[in-house]
Protein backbone atom coordinates (compact mmCIF):
# COMPACT_ATOMS: atom_id res chain seq x y z
CA UNK A 1 0.00 0.00 0.00
CA UNK A 2 1.05 3.48 -0.61
CA UNK A 3 2.66 5.49 2.36
CA UNK A 4 0.61 8.59 1.20
CA UNK A 5 -2.42 6.65 1.29
CA UNK A 6 -2.02 5.00 4.15
CA UNK A 7 -1.37 8.35 6.21
CA UNK A 8 -4.44 9.94 4.84
CA UNK A 9 -6.63 7.39 5.65
CA UNK A 10 -5.03 6.89 9.20
CA UNK A 11 -5.73 10.88 9.97
CA UNK A 12 -8.85 11.56 7.84
CA UNK A 13 -10.56 9.07 6.07
CA UNK A 14 -13.43 8.66 8.94
CA UNK A 15 -13.72 12.49 8.84
CA UNK A 16 -14.18 12.67 5.19
CA UNK A 17 -16.19 9.65 5.07
CA UNK A 18 -18.69 11.32 7.72
CA UNK A 19 -19.08 14.49 5.70
CA UNK A 20 -19.65 12.79 2.40
CA UNK A 21 -22.11 10.07 4.04
CA UNK A 22 -23.82 13.13 5.41
CA UNK A 23 -23.64 15.16 1.98
CA UNK A 24 -25.31 12.79 0.08
CA UNK A 25 -27.10 11.05 2.92
CA UNK A 26 -26.35 6.99 0.88
CA UNK A 27 -23.63 5.12 2.38
CA UNK A 28 -22.59 3.18 -0.63
CA UNK A 29 -22.84 5.84 -2.62
CA UNK A 30 -20.59 8.15 0.25
CA UNK A 31 -18.71 4.88 0.19
CA UNK A 32 -17.80 5.06 -3.98
CA UNK A 33 -17.10 9.09 -3.03
CA UNK A 34 -14.76 8.42 -0.56
CA UNK A 35 -12.39 6.56 -3.57
CA UNK A 36 -12.77 9.35 -5.89
CA UNK A 37 -11.66 11.57 -3.88
CA UNK A 38 -8.45 9.39 -2.91
CA UNK A 39 -8.14 9.08 -6.36
CA UNK A 40 -8.61 13.06 -6.71
CA UNK A 41 -5.93 13.43 -4.43
CA UNK A 42 -3.24 10.98 -5.37
CA UNK A 43 -3.99 13.21 -9.09
CA UNK A 44 -2.83 16.64 -7.47
CA UNK A 45 -1.10 15.53 -4.09
CA UNK A 46 1.95 17.15 -5.94
CA UNK A 47 0.38 20.30 -6.37
CA UNK A 48 -0.52 20.61 -2.95
CA UNK A 49 1.74 23.25 -1.71
CA UNK A 50 0.80 23.54 2.01
CA UNK A 51 -0.83 26.99 1.69
CA UNK A 52 -3.72 25.17 3.61
CA UNK A 53 -3.64 22.45 5.85
CA UNK A 54 -3.63 18.50 4.72
CA UNK A 55 -7.27 18.68 6.59
CA UNK A 56 -8.89 20.89 4.79
CA UNK A 57 -7.19 20.43 1.59
CA UNK A 58 -8.92 17.49 1.72
CA UNK A 59 -12.26 18.63 2.80
CA UNK A 60 -12.48 21.10 -0.10
CA UNK A 61 -11.70 17.78 -2.51
CA UNK A 62 -14.89 15.85 -0.63
CA UNK A 63 -17.14 18.86 -1.19
CA UNK A 64 -15.90 19.27 -5.43
CA UNK A 65 -16.48 15.14 -5.76
CA UNK A 66 -20.49 15.85 -3.52
CA UNK A 67 -20.94 18.44 -5.75
CA UNK A 68 -19.70 16.67 -9.09
CA UNK A 69 -22.03 13.96 -8.06
CA UNK A 70 -25.03 15.66 -7.61
CA UNK A 71 -24.58 17.49 -11.32
CA UNK A 72 -23.92 13.60 -12.48
CA UNK A 73 -27.05 12.15 -10.61
CA UNK A 74 -29.44 15.46 -12.59
CA UNK A 75 -27.69 14.89 -15.67
CA UNK A 76 -29.48 14.11 -19.03
CA UNK A 77 -29.90 11.12 -18.14
CA UNK A 78 -31.75 11.53 -14.85
CA UNK A 79 -33.61 14.35 -16.31
CA UNK A 80 -35.36 11.91 -18.76
CA UNK A 81 -36.07 9.43 -16.50
CA UNK A 82 -37.47 11.33 -14.13
CA UNK A 83 -39.92 12.97 -17.00
CA UNK A 84 -41.04 8.96 -17.60
CA UNK A 85 -40.90 8.11 -13.88
CA UNK A 86 -44.21 9.40 -12.38
CA UNK A 87 -43.82 7.28 -9.49
CA UNK A 88 -40.78 8.70 -8.24
CA UNK A 89 -42.21 11.89 -8.57
CA UNK A 90 -45.25 11.32 -6.20
CA UNK A 91 -43.50 9.06 -3.44
CA UNK A 92 -40.04 10.59 -2.80
CA UNK A 93 -38.16 8.35 -0.18
CA UNK A 94 -34.57 8.63 -2.27
CA UNK A 95 -32.64 8.90 1.30
CA UNK A 96 -33.78 6.08 3.62
CA UNK A 97 -32.71 6.47 6.85
CA UNK A 98 -30.20 4.42 7.86
CA UNK A 99 -29.92 2.09 10.76
CA UNK A 100 -26.85 4.43 12.56
CA UNK A 101 -30.02 7.21 12.58
CA UNK A 102 -33.25 5.14 13.24
CA UNK A 103 -31.56 3.97 16.76
CA UNK A 104 -31.39 7.22 18.09
CA UNK A 105 -33.76 9.58 20.05
CA UNK A 106 -36.56 11.38 18.09
CA UNK A 107 -34.80 15.09 17.50
CA UNK A 108 -31.53 13.20 15.70
CA UNK A 109 -34.12 11.59 13.23
CA UNK A 110 -35.99 14.86 12.58
CA UNK A 111 -32.70 17.33 11.70
CA UNK A 112 -31.51 14.72 9.70
CA UNK A 113 -34.92 14.94 7.39
CA UNK A 114 -34.39 18.31 7.88
CA UNK A 115 -30.57 18.52 6.94
CA UNK A 116 -33.00 17.71 3.16
CA UNK A 117 -34.49 20.72 3.11
CA UNK A 118 -30.69 23.27 3.12
CA UNK A 119 -29.22 23.67 0.19
CA UNK A 120 -25.61 21.77 -0.74
CA UNK A 121 -23.60 25.43 0.41
CA UNK A 122 -25.93 25.15 3.90
CA UNK A 123 -25.16 22.02 4.22
CA UNK A 124 -21.73 21.89 3.79
CA UNK A 125 -21.09 24.40 6.73
CA UNK A 126 -23.27 22.70 8.98
CA UNK A 127 -21.92 18.96 8.69
CA UNK A 128 -18.17 20.76 8.64
CA UNK A 129 -18.99 23.20 11.32
CA UNK A 130 -21.08 20.95 13.94
CA UNK A 131 -20.40 17.11 12.67
CA UNK A 132 -16.82 17.54 11.80
CA UNK A 133 -15.69 20.30 14.33
CA UNK A 134 -14.43 22.51 12.05
CA UNK A 135 -13.82 26.29 12.89
CA UNK A 136 -14.92 29.16 11.13
CA UNK A 137 -11.35 29.73 9.94
CA UNK A 138 -10.92 26.51 8.84
CA UNK A 139 -14.44 26.05 7.42
CA UNK A 140 -13.73 28.78 5.43
CA UNK A 141 -10.18 27.39 3.95
CA UNK A 142 -12.21 24.14 2.87
CA UNK A 143 -15.02 25.85 1.16
CA UNK A 144 -12.71 28.61 -0.26
CA UNK A 145 -14.72 31.41 1.04
CA UNK A 146 -14.43 34.21 3.49
CA UNK A 147 -14.92 34.11 7.31
CA UNK A 148 -18.21 35.94 7.24
CA UNK A 149 -19.66 33.55 4.12
CA UNK A 150 -19.28 30.86 6.29
CA UNK A 151 -21.23 32.89 9.46
CA UNK A 152 -24.14 34.00 7.17
CA UNK A 153 -24.40 30.46 5.53
CA UNK A 154 -24.26 29.34 9.21
CA UNK A 155 -27.15 31.46 9.99
CA UNK A 156 -29.04 30.88 7.39
CA UNK A 157 -29.09 26.92 7.64
CA UNK A 158 -29.99 26.75 11.66
CA UNK A 159 -32.99 28.84 10.48
CA UNK A 160 -34.12 26.40 7.65
CA UNK A 161 -33.75 23.89 10.19
CA UNK A 162 -35.13 25.47 12.89
CA UNK A 163 -38.14 26.09 11.09
CA UNK A 164 -38.62 22.71 9.88
CA UNK A 165 -37.79 21.42 13.44
CA UNK A 166 -40.76 23.38 14.82
CA UNK A 167 -42.97 21.75 11.71
CA UNK A 168 -41.83 18.65 13.32
CA UNK A 169 -42.14 19.56 16.70
CA UNK A 170 -46.27 20.75 15.68
CA UNK A 171 -46.67 17.04 14.25
CA UNK A 172 -45.66 15.80 17.56
CA UNK A 173 -47.85 18.17 19.51
CA UNK A 174 -50.57 17.24 18.25
CA UNK A 175 -50.14 13.02 18.20
CA UNK A 176 -49.92 13.82 21.90
CA UNK A 177 -52.79 16.00 22.24
CA UNK A 178 -54.79 13.33 20.59
CA UNK A 179 -53.38 10.67 22.16
CA UNK A 180 -53.91 12.36 25.47
CA UNK A 181 -57.90 13.10 24.50
CA UNK A 182 -58.13 9.46 23.79
CA UNK A 183 -57.29 8.83 27.36
CA UNK B 1 -45.52 20.82 27.46
CA UNK B 2 -44.73 21.92 23.60
CA UNK B 3 -40.97 23.39 23.00
CA UNK B 4 -41.98 25.90 20.66
CA UNK B 5 -38.66 27.41 20.06
CA UNK B 6 -34.97 25.78 19.27
CA UNK B 7 -32.72 27.85 20.45
CA UNK B 8 -29.34 28.03 17.59
CA UNK B 9 -27.42 26.55 20.54
CA UNK B 10 -29.79 23.41 20.96
CA UNK B 11 -29.87 23.04 17.54
CA UNK B 12 -25.68 23.17 17.36
CA UNK B 13 -26.19 20.25 20.18
CA UNK B 14 -28.21 18.06 18.87
CA UNK B 15 -26.44 18.82 15.65
CA UNK B 16 -23.44 17.60 17.32
CA UNK B 17 -25.35 14.79 18.68
CA UNK B 18 -25.18 13.02 15.54
CA UNK B 19 -23.87 9.69 15.15
CA UNK B 20 -20.07 8.84 13.85
CA UNK B 21 -21.04 7.03 10.26
CA UNK B 22 -18.14 4.74 9.82
CA UNK B 23 -16.90 2.84 6.90
CA UNK B 24 -16.18 -0.48 7.86
CA UNK B 25 -14.23 -1.15 4.83
CA UNK B 26 -10.86 -2.46 4.72
CA UNK B 27 -8.38 0.66 3.79
CA UNK B 28 -6.80 -2.19 2.15
CA UNK B 29 -9.82 -3.05 -0.06
CA UNK B 30 -10.28 0.63 -0.57
CA UNK B 31 -6.75 1.11 -1.51
CA UNK B 32 -7.12 -1.69 -4.25
CA UNK B 33 -10.24 -0.60 -5.40
CA UNK B 34 -8.52 2.84 -5.95
CA UNK B 35 -5.79 1.55 -8.08
CA UNK B 36 -8.08 -1.06 -10.19
CA UNK B 37 -10.41 2.92 -10.99
CA UNK B 38 -7.02 4.62 -12.18
CA UNK B 39 -6.20 2.44 -14.46
CA UNK B 40 -9.80 2.44 -15.36
CA UNK B 41 -10.64 3.85 -19.20
CA UNK B 42 -13.58 5.38 -19.89
CA UNK B 43 -16.34 3.16 -20.40
CA UNK B 44 -17.52 3.72 -23.99
CA UNK B 45 -13.79 3.42 -25.28
CA UNK B 46 -14.14 -0.02 -25.99
CA UNK B 47 -17.53 -0.20 -27.50
CA UNK B 48 -16.46 2.53 -29.13
CA UNK B 49 -13.44 1.25 -31.00
CA UNK B 50 -15.78 -2.28 -31.49
CA UNK B 51 -18.23 -0.31 -33.20
CA UNK B 52 -15.45 1.29 -35.33
CA UNK B 53 -14.27 -2.19 -36.44
CA UNK B 54 -17.93 -3.24 -37.25
CA UNK B 55 -18.68 -0.39 -39.51
CA UNK B 56 -14.91 -0.41 -41.20
CA UNK B 57 -15.88 -4.43 -41.85
CA UNK B 58 -19.12 -3.64 -42.45
CA UNK B 59 -18.24 -1.49 -45.30
CA UNK B 60 -15.17 -3.49 -46.78
CA UNK B 61 -18.14 -6.07 -47.09
CA UNK B 62 -21.46 -4.67 -47.89
CA UNK B 63 -20.09 -3.46 -51.82
CA UNK B 64 -18.74 -6.98 -52.54
CA UNK B 65 -22.14 -8.39 -51.05
CA UNK B 66 -24.18 -6.12 -53.87
CA UNK B 67 -22.19 -5.90 -56.84
CA UNK B 68 -21.25 -9.67 -57.32
CA UNK B 69 -22.51 -9.67 -60.20
CA UNK B 70 -21.05 -6.10 -61.54
CA UNK B 71 -17.83 -7.14 -60.19
CA UNK B 72 -17.46 -9.93 -62.61
CA UNK B 73 -18.28 -7.93 -65.56
CA UNK B 74 -15.63 -5.19 -64.93
CA UNK B 75 -13.13 -7.94 -65.08
CA UNK B 76 -14.70 -9.29 -67.77
CA UNK B 77 -13.79 -5.99 -69.74
CA UNK B 78 -10.47 -5.48 -68.03
CA UNK B 79 -9.57 -8.04 -70.03
CA UNK B 80 -10.91 -7.15 -73.10
CA UNK B 81 -8.95 -4.09 -73.14
CA UNK B 82 -5.82 -5.35 -71.72
CA UNK B 83 -5.76 -7.80 -74.82
CA UNK B 84 -6.76 -4.98 -77.27
CA UNK B 85 -3.22 -3.72 -75.40
CA UNK B 86 -1.94 -6.67 -76.15
CA UNK B 87 -2.36 -7.16 -79.89
CA UNK B 88 -1.49 -2.93 -80.00
CA UNK B 89 1.74 -3.90 -79.07
CA UNK B 90 2.40 -7.44 -80.95
CA UNK B 91 1.67 -5.94 -84.10
CA UNK B 92 3.81 -8.13 -86.39
CA UNK B 93 2.46 -11.13 -84.75
CA UNK B 94 -1.29 -10.49 -85.54
CA UNK B 95 -0.72 -9.64 -88.74
CA UNK B 96 0.86 -12.54 -89.59
CA UNK B 97 -1.99 -14.33 -87.92
CA UNK B 98 -4.67 -12.11 -90.09
CA UNK B 99 -2.15 -12.67 -93.64
CA UNK B 100 -2.72 -16.92 -92.44
CA UNK B 101 -6.33 -16.62 -92.37
CA UNK B 102 -6.71 -14.34 -95.85
CA UNK B 103 -5.03 -17.42 -97.29
CA UNK B 104 -7.45 -19.74 -95.76
CA UNK B 105 -9.94 -17.94 -96.44
CA UNK B 106 -8.81 -17.58 -100.23
CA UNK B 107 -8.12 -20.88 -100.40
CA UNK B 108 -11.52 -21.95 -99.50
CA UNK B 109 -12.91 -19.44 -100.62
CA UNK B 110 -15.51 -17.48 -98.76
CA UNK B 111 -17.75 -15.51 -100.29
CA UNK B 112 -17.41 -11.49 -99.46
CA UNK B 113 -20.24 -11.18 -97.58
CA UNK B 114 -18.90 -11.20 -93.72
CA UNK B 115 -16.92 -7.84 -94.35
CA UNK B 116 -13.16 -8.39 -93.32
CA UNK B 117 -13.19 -4.82 -91.38
CA UNK B 118 -15.69 -6.41 -88.64
CA UNK B 119 -13.00 -8.48 -87.76
CA UNK B 120 -10.87 -7.18 -85.07
CA UNK B 121 -7.66 -9.30 -84.73
CA UNK B 122 -7.43 -11.37 -81.72
CA UNK B 123 -4.85 -14.61 -80.96
CA UNK B 124 -6.09 -18.16 -80.74
CA UNK B 125 -3.58 -20.04 -78.13
CA UNK B 126 -3.44 -23.19 -78.91
CA UNK B 127 -1.50 -25.34 -81.35
CA UNK B 128 -4.28 -26.95 -84.16
CA UNK B 129 -3.46 -29.43 -86.77
CA UNK B 130 -2.52 -26.23 -89.31
CA UNK B 131 0.41 -25.42 -87.14
CA UNK B 132 2.07 -28.61 -87.01
CA UNK B 133 3.83 -28.01 -90.37
CA UNK B 134 6.21 -25.55 -88.23
CA UNK B 135 7.18 -29.01 -86.33
CA UNK B 136 6.75 -31.15 -83.57
CA UNK B 137 4.46 -29.80 -80.99
CA UNK B 138 6.04 -30.60 -77.37
CA UNK B 139 4.05 -29.12 -74.38
CA UNK B 140 5.95 -28.47 -70.83
CA UNK B 141 4.04 -28.55 -68.25
CA UNK B 142 5.52 -25.65 -65.78
CA UNK B 143 5.01 -24.58 -62.47
CA UNK B 144 3.26 -21.20 -61.80
CA UNK B 145 5.15 -18.04 -60.51
CA UNK B 146 3.99 -19.39 -57.16
CA UNK B 147 4.50 -22.89 -57.48
CA UNK B 148 0.80 -24.08 -57.09
CA UNK B 149 -0.05 -24.71 -60.70
CA UNK B 150 1.30 -26.41 -63.69
CA UNK B 151 0.46 -24.60 -66.76
CA UNK B 152 0.92 -27.02 -70.12
CA UNK B 153 3.27 -24.69 -72.80
CA UNK B 154 3.51 -25.79 -75.88
CA UNK B 155 6.26 -25.01 -78.36
CA UNK B 156 6.79 -26.17 -81.88
CA UNK B 157 10.62 -27.46 -82.34
CA UNK B 158 11.59 -29.06 -85.65
CA UNK B 159 13.15 -32.70 -84.08
CA UNK B 160 15.63 -34.73 -84.69
CA UNK B 161 14.86 -37.52 -86.33
CA UNK B 162 17.98 -39.75 -85.45
CA UNK B 163 16.63 -39.30 -81.85
CA UNK B 164 13.44 -40.42 -80.21
CA UNK B 165 10.92 -38.29 -79.05
CA UNK B 166 12.69 -38.49 -75.48
CA UNK B 167 16.02 -37.26 -76.44
CA UNK B 168 13.91 -34.50 -78.33
CA UNK B 169 12.19 -33.40 -75.74
CA UNK B 170 14.48 -32.99 -73.53
CA UNK B 171 16.85 -31.28 -75.52
CA UNK B 172 14.17 -28.79 -76.32
CA UNK B 173 13.76 -27.99 -72.56
CA UNK B 174 17.04 -25.26 -72.97
CA UNK B 175 14.16 -23.48 -75.27
CA UNK B 176 11.96 -22.91 -72.45
CA UNK B 177 11.83 -18.99 -71.18
CA UNK B 178 9.86 -20.19 -68.39
CA UNK B 179 9.99 -16.68 -66.90
CA UNK B 180 9.51 -14.21 -69.64
CA UNK B 181 6.19 -16.17 -69.25
CA UNK B 182 5.53 -15.50 -65.89
CA UNK B 183 6.47 -18.97 -64.73
CA UNK B 184 8.66 -20.37 -62.50
CA UNK B 185 11.91 -21.42 -64.28
CA UNK B 186 12.21 -25.21 -63.82
CA UNK B 187 13.18 -26.96 -67.07
CA UNK B 188 15.63 -28.14 -68.01
CA UNK B 189 14.97 -30.09 -64.61
CA UNK B 190 17.86 -31.62 -63.39
CA UNK B 191 17.41 -34.96 -64.43
CA UNK B 192 18.67 -37.82 -67.36
CA UNK B 193 15.45 -39.19 -68.93
CA UNK B 194 15.89 -42.24 -71.11
CA UNK B 195 13.36 -44.11 -73.00
CA UNK B 196 13.14 -48.08 -72.83
CA UNK B 197 10.23 -49.38 -74.78
CA UNK B 198 6.76 -47.99 -72.81
CA UNK B 199 9.05 -46.70 -69.37
CA UNK B 200 10.51 -43.22 -68.78
CA UNK B 201 13.90 -44.11 -66.57
CA UNK B 202 14.39 -41.00 -65.00
CA UNK B 203 17.89 -40.73 -63.18
CA UNK B 204 18.52 -37.66 -60.67
CA UNK B 205 21.98 -37.21 -59.20
CA UNK B 206 22.79 -38.02 -55.21
CA UNK B 207 22.57 -34.09 -54.93
CA UNK B 208 19.12 -33.65 -56.45
CA UNK B 209 17.08 -30.97 -55.39
CA UNK B 210 13.44 -32.39 -55.95
CA UNK B 211 12.88 -34.12 -52.23
CA UNK B 212 13.11 -30.78 -50.49
CA UNK B 213 9.38 -29.69 -49.59
CA UNK B 214 6.40 -31.49 -50.22
CA UNK B 215 5.39 -28.68 -52.81
CA UNK B 216 8.70 -29.82 -54.99
CA UNK B 217 7.89 -33.25 -54.71
CA UNK B 218 4.65 -32.89 -55.93
CA UNK B 219 5.49 -30.91 -58.64
CA UNK B 220 8.28 -32.82 -59.51
CA UNK B 221 6.50 -36.27 -59.46
CA UNK B 222 3.27 -33.85 -61.70
CA UNK B 223 5.25 -32.16 -63.87
CA UNK B 224 6.50 -35.72 -65.16
CA UNK B 225 3.23 -37.46 -65.29
CA UNK B 226 1.90 -35.19 -67.20
CA UNK B 227 4.96 -34.64 -69.52
CA UNK B 228 4.99 -37.83 -70.35
CA UNK B 229 1.49 -38.28 -70.64
CA UNK B 230 0.41 -35.17 -72.80
CA UNK B 231 3.36 -36.23 -75.40
CA UNK B 232 3.94 -39.76 -75.51
CA UNK B 233 1.94 -43.17 -74.99
CA UNK B 234 4.53 -44.48 -72.34
CA UNK B 235 2.71 -45.59 -69.49
CA UNK B 236 5.29 -45.62 -66.59
CA UNK B 237 8.39 -44.26 -64.74
CA UNK B 238 11.09 -45.82 -63.33
CA UNK B 239 13.68 -43.52 -60.90
CA UNK B 240 17.31 -44.61 -60.30
CA UNK B 241 19.36 -42.31 -58.18
CA UNK B 242 22.66 -42.03 -59.55
CA UNK B 243 22.36 -45.49 -61.00
CA UNK B 244 20.77 -46.96 -57.99
CA UNK B 245 16.50 -47.74 -58.35
CA UNK B 246 14.13 -45.59 -56.37
CA UNK B 247 14.34 -41.91 -55.67
CA UNK B 248 14.32 -40.37 -52.14
CA UNK B 249 11.47 -38.03 -51.41
CA UNK B 250 10.66 -36.52 -48.18
CA UNK B 251 6.75 -37.03 -48.08
CA UNK B 252 6.75 -40.57 -50.66
CA UNK B 253 9.47 -42.50 -49.29
CA UNK B 254 11.37 -44.31 -51.77
CA UNK B 255 9.96 -44.56 -54.79
CA UNK B 256 11.35 -46.69 -57.55
CA UNK B 257 8.37 -46.58 -60.18
CA UNK B 258 5.15 -45.01 -60.94
CA UNK B 259 1.91 -45.26 -63.11
CA UNK B 260 1.35 -43.04 -65.81
CA UNK B 261 -2.16 -43.13 -66.47
CA UNK B 262 -3.69 -40.47 -69.68
CA UNK B 263 -4.77 -37.28 -68.49
CA UNK B 264 -8.51 -36.33 -69.16
CA UNK B 265 -11.63 -35.03 -68.15
CA UNK B 266 -10.55 -32.00 -66.70
CA UNK B 267 -12.07 -28.14 -67.72
CA UNK B 268 -10.06 -25.25 -68.29
CA UNK B 269 -9.51 -22.28 -66.88
CA UNK B 270 -8.15 -18.87 -67.40
CA UNK B 271 -4.53 -18.34 -65.39
CA UNK B 272 -3.00 -15.04 -65.90
CA UNK B 273 0.45 -14.79 -64.68
CA UNK B 274 1.08 -11.18 -62.21
CA UNK B 275 2.29 -8.65 -64.21
CA UNK B 276 1.39 -10.12 -67.73
CA UNK B 277 -1.52 -9.45 -69.72
CA UNK B 278 -1.76 -12.72 -71.39
CA UNK B 279 -3.26 -15.61 -70.03
CA UNK B 280 -2.84 -19.08 -70.19
CA UNK B 281 -6.00 -21.91 -70.30
CA UNK B 282 -4.91 -24.06 -67.62
CA UNK B 283 -6.71 -27.62 -66.44
CA UNK B 284 -8.11 -28.22 -63.35
CA UNK B 285 -6.55 -30.40 -61.23
CA UNK B 286 -9.81 -31.85 -60.38
CA UNK B 287 -11.42 -34.00 -62.68
CA UNK B 288 -15.77 -33.88 -63.91
CA UNK B 289 -18.28 -36.40 -64.19
CA UNK B 290 -19.03 -35.71 -67.99
CA UNK B 291 -18.89 -32.24 -70.17
CA UNK B 292 -22.14 -30.65 -68.79
CA UNK B 293 -20.55 -30.54 -65.08
CA UNK B 294 -17.02 -29.05 -67.16
CA UNK B 295 -18.46 -26.57 -68.80
CA UNK B 296 -20.82 -25.37 -65.72
CA UNK B 297 -17.23 -25.09 -63.45
CA UNK B 298 -15.95 -23.27 -65.96
CA UNK B 299 -18.38 -20.22 -65.54
CA UNK B 300 -16.99 -19.60 -62.09
CA UNK B 301 -13.35 -19.16 -60.76
CA UNK B 302 -11.73 -21.37 -58.54
CA UNK B 303 -8.57 -21.62 -56.21
CA UNK B 304 -4.98 -21.15 -57.03
CA UNK B 305 -5.71 -18.33 -59.21
CA UNK B 306 -8.06 -20.29 -61.87
CA UNK B 307 -10.38 -17.56 -63.30
CA UNK B 308 -13.47 -18.45 -64.96
CA UNK B 309 -12.99 -18.85 -68.98
CA UNK B 310 -15.99 -19.42 -69.99
CA UNK B 311 -17.56 -15.42 -69.88
CA UNK B 312 -21.21 -14.34 -70.47
CA UNK B 313 -19.28 -12.83 -73.43
CA UNK B 314 -19.43 -16.23 -75.23
CA UNK B 315 -23.47 -16.93 -75.18
CA UNK B 316 -23.23 -20.46 -75.00
CA UNK B 317 -27.09 -21.96 -75.16
CA UNK B 318 -27.07 -25.59 -75.01
CA UNK B 319 -24.79 -28.09 -77.07
CA UNK B 320 -25.72 -31.97 -77.66
CA UNK B 321 -23.08 -34.47 -78.19
CA UNK B 322 -22.89 -36.89 -81.28
CA UNK B 323 -20.10 -39.78 -80.77
CA UNK B 324 -17.11 -37.86 -81.87
CA UNK B 325 -18.99 -34.24 -82.58
CA UNK B 326 -19.92 -31.30 -80.27
CA UNK B 327 -22.62 -29.18 -81.51
CA UNK B 328 -22.93 -25.88 -79.44
CA UNK B 329 -25.75 -23.74 -80.19
CA UNK B 330 -25.39 -20.54 -79.39
CA UNK B 331 -28.14 -17.54 -78.04
CA UNK B 332 -28.39 -16.00 -81.21
CA UNK B 333 -30.13 -13.20 -79.75
CA UNK B 334 -27.79 -11.58 -77.81
CA UNK B 335 -24.49 -9.81 -78.94
CA UNK B 336 -21.10 -11.59 -78.92
CA UNK B 337 -18.22 -9.61 -79.72
CA UNK B 338 -15.33 -10.71 -81.01
CA UNK B 339 -12.71 -10.16 -78.65
CA UNK B 340 -10.19 -11.82 -76.57
CA UNK B 341 -11.78 -12.70 -73.95
CA UNK B 342 -14.84 -14.66 -75.97
CA UNK B 343 -11.71 -16.31 -78.09
CA UNK B 344 -10.17 -17.56 -74.77
CA UNK B 345 -13.95 -18.83 -73.89
CA UNK B 346 -14.23 -20.58 -77.26
CA UNK B 347 -10.96 -22.22 -77.14
CA UNK B 348 -11.62 -23.31 -73.75
CA UNK B 349 -14.27 -25.29 -74.79
CA UNK B 350 -12.33 -26.81 -77.17
CA UNK B 351 -9.71 -27.68 -74.89
CA UNK B 352 -12.02 -28.91 -72.37
CA UNK B 353 -13.92 -31.15 -75.32
CA UNK B 354 -10.74 -32.60 -76.27
CA UNK B 355 -10.49 -33.78 -72.46
CA UNK B 356 -13.95 -35.66 -73.01
CA UNK B 357 -12.91 -37.23 -76.28
CA UNK B 358 -14.36 -34.89 -78.79
CA UNK B 359 -12.43 -34.57 -82.06
CA UNK B 360 -15.00 -31.46 -83.89
CA UNK B 361 -16.94 -28.90 -82.64
CA UNK B 362 -19.85 -27.15 -84.55
CA UNK B 363 -21.19 -23.88 -83.88
CA UNK B 364 -24.90 -23.30 -84.50
CA UNK B 365 -26.61 -19.89 -84.39
CA UNK B 366 -23.27 -18.10 -83.98
CA UNK B 367 -24.39 -14.30 -83.48
CA UNK B 368 -21.07 -13.48 -85.25
CA UNK B 369 -19.32 -15.37 -88.35
CA UNK B 370 -16.18 -14.94 -87.00
CA UNK B 371 -14.30 -15.02 -83.93
CA UNK B 372 -10.54 -13.86 -84.00
CA UNK B 373 -8.92 -16.31 -86.23
CA UNK B 374 -12.11 -18.56 -85.85
CA UNK B 375 -14.53 -19.60 -88.98
CA UNK B 376 -17.55 -20.36 -86.48
CA UNK B 377 -19.50 -21.56 -89.62
CA UNK B 378 -17.17 -24.28 -90.25
CA UNK B 379 -16.94 -27.67 -88.33
CA UNK B 380 -13.73 -27.10 -86.02
CA UNK B 381 -11.20 -29.75 -85.16
CA UNK B 382 -10.34 -29.32 -81.33
CA UNK B 383 -6.25 -28.25 -80.74
CA UNK B 384 -3.36 -31.05 -80.80
CA UNK B 385 -2.40 -28.49 -77.62
CA UNK B 386 -2.96 -25.87 -74.86
CA UNK B 387 -0.80 -22.49 -74.89
CA UNK B 388 1.49 -22.16 -78.22
CA UNK B 389 4.80 -20.64 -77.05
CA UNK B 390 6.85 -19.62 -79.99
CA UNK B 391 10.64 -19.70 -79.39
CA UNK B 392 13.69 -18.41 -80.83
Amino acid sequence: MDSVFEELYQKYHHDVFQFLFYMVRNKEQAEDLVQEVYIRVFKSHHRFEGKSSEKTWLFSIARNVAIDSFRKQKGWKGRLLEKFDWSSSQVKDEHPIPEEITIQKEEIKWIYQCLDHCTVDQRSVVILRFLNDLSITETAQALGWTESKVKTTQHRALKVLKKYMELFNEKEGIESEEVRVER
Amino acid sequence: MKKSEWSDKQLEELLREMPRIQDHRNPRDIYQNISLKKRKRPAWIIPGLAAAAALFLFFLLVPKLFDGTQYSLDSAKQEESSSEEKISISEDNSSDLRKQDDSEQNEIGISDAEPKMSMTPSNKTAVYEEDTAAGTVFTYWIPDSQIQILVPVSILVTPDNNKDWLTNFTESMELLNEEEWGLTDYYPINAKLELDNNTVIVDVPNDHKYGQGSASETMFIDSLKKNIAANSQVNKIVFTTNGQPGIELGNYGVIEEIEVNPEGKHAYFLYTPDGLDTAYLVPSTETYLDINAAFEAMKSDQQQGLAASLVPGFPLKEFTIEDNKLIITMDENTTMENNQAAVYSYEAILLTAKEFGIETITVLNAPINFLGPFDLTKEMKVPLAPNHRPIQ
